[in-house]
């Protein structure tokens, strides 16, 4: 199977989790990875400067209907949902918090499942409360390949359980095995 | 919650151009599908076809159709960094430059959060008669919802923060009194605004405006639609006016230097460039 890009959602607990699969990836990476994290709303740099430092590929906050390319991450930015646009673009918007968040995991994770389809890798890491769940149900409907961090593993196990709860998902991986998955990815 | 396909989007994009000779073909797809889902669940409308026969038979529905597709601000004072900038730099600059009032222009408000803002900014510092303000909407509704100054509750914690941030000389609760769970804005506040219509093509644009604070509404249109608009606000803008977008909306062309200048980046400023 081509996949077109690897979404990736978290929230308390996920920023090492992230910076580890991050670092991990190599320059050559053959996919986008979308991350949508939960953020402070009001505090708009720092966090991206933070998962770049050590990361293989480039992270960056992308600008509306920016297209997105292979080998990049973008991190949707403080109180902006990140939709996932037909044609490779990101589209940004400031329309009403869902799960009280903004980015909402879901609406990225949805989007991308329409994109996308069956082309899409999904991953729902640690986090406290329900977000990502829905949309990793929308990646599963859609054919895509979903993988939930093994909630022994996570710092906070809500999101992962959530998830769970709503999917059969494909995989329960701890973060050394979710690397290992991506970098075989093609 | 029916989930609109292309194929529906596509019938009520025709319809409407055909109805009321709107076009919304260059709005941003996915943005545009969650705000017709979401008009559907509030009108209690439960799929497409009824939307559609509604749309085409209930003529007065279409405005607040109009103000329902619109995607109201966060939240007062979001980016109170930019609101700080407005007070320290840009007004006093253009205050010592001007000697008529500074005509502002805000094209697209929804829940009035950017324009309460605004005016609280410029009441606290004795400036609301040095300047003109026009705020346009893209429906009766949203004009008359700004007036009476009726504002969402949840929002006001996020405001409020905001607010703190922006260095405001009063707490932001002395603007509102709460009533039954919903907020009322002080609407002495924007007493001296002049309200206006305006068509989602920008047709009816006022001209010659010093500013124009446009933030977080490009990214509902498409790059064909951006670029238009834009252009309808630069040509709307005086010589060397301001435009203000949202922080993460980018003005395509700009580091080539066609028509904007960056004045502020990380605020999103720009400036009209002169003719060369």
């Amino acid at each position: 199977m081509n996949y077109k890009a690897v979404i990736i959602g978290g929230s308390a607990g996920s920023f090492q989790v992230v910076t580890k699969i991050l670092s991990a990836l190599p320059k050559t990476f053959p996919l986008p990875v979308l991350l949508c994290l939960h953020r402070l709303k009001h505090v708009r740099s720092g966090f991206v400067e933070a998962l770049s430092l050590k990361s293989g590929i480039p992270v960056e906050e992308p600008y509306d209907k920016e297209m997105m390319r292979p080998g990049k991450a973008y991190l949707a930015p403080a109180n902006y949902h990140m939709y996932i646009e037909l044609a490779n673009r990101i589209a940004l918007s400031t329309e009403d918090t869902v799960n009280h968040s903004r980015p909402s995991i879901d609406l990225s994770f949805i989007t991308a499942a329409n994109a996308y389809r069956e082309k899409l890798v999904g991953i729902i890491l640690s986090g406290a409360n329900k977000d990502g769940a829905l949309g990793l149900k929308k990646v599963c409907d859609n054919g895509g390949i979903t993988i939930v961090q093994d909630p022994a593993e996570c710092e906070v196990k809500t999101m992962t359980q959530s998830a769970l709860q709503l999917t059969r998902v494909d995989f329960v991986y701890t973060t050394d095995q979710i690397i290992s998955y991506l970098i075989k990815l093609k | 919650m029916t989930e609109l396909g292309i194929v529906d989007i596509r019938e009520i994009i025709r319809t409407i151009k055909t109805v009321y000779d709107y076009d919304f073909t260059n709005y941003a797809l996915t943005s545009f599908k969650q705000r017709l889902e979401r008009l559907m669940v509030n009108y209690g409308i439960s799929n497409p076809e009824s939307l559609l026969i509604k749309l085409r038979e209930d003529l007065p529905f279409f405005d607040p159709f109009l103000y329902e597709i619109a995607v109201p601000s966060t939240e007062m004072f979001r980016d109170p960094s930019l609101w700080r900038w407005l007070r320290e730099e840009y007004f006093p600059s253009a205050l010592a430059r001007n000697t008529g009032k500074i005509k502002i222009w805000l094209p697209a408000c929804v829940s009035g959060a950017e324009l309460y803002s605004l005016a609280i900014l410029l009441t606290e510092s004795g400036w609301l008669d040095k300047v003109s303000i026009t705020a346009s909407s893209f429906s009766n509704k949203g004009i008359e919802a700004i007036r009476q100054g009726s504002y969402e509750a949840k929002k006001m914690e996020v405001s409020e923060e905001n607010y703190k941030r922006f260095n405001g000389i009063k707490e932001l609760s002395a603007y509102y009194k709460a009533d039954h769970g919903i907020l009322f804005r002080q609407v002495s506040l924007i007493d001296t605004v002049e309200f206006k219509k305006l068509n989602i093509n920008f047709d009816n644009a006022p001209q010659n405006n010093k500013l124009i604070l446009f933030r977080n509404n490009l990214i509902y249109y498409n790059p064909t639609h951006q670029d238009k608009v834009l252009r309808l606000l630069h040509e709307s803008l005086s010589v060397s006016g301001t435009l203000i977008t949202g922080i993460r909306e980018r003005i395509p062309g700009v580091n080539t230097g066609r028509d904007f200048e960056v004045l502020n980046e990380s605020e999103s400023v720009y400036r009209k460039r002169l003719p060369n």
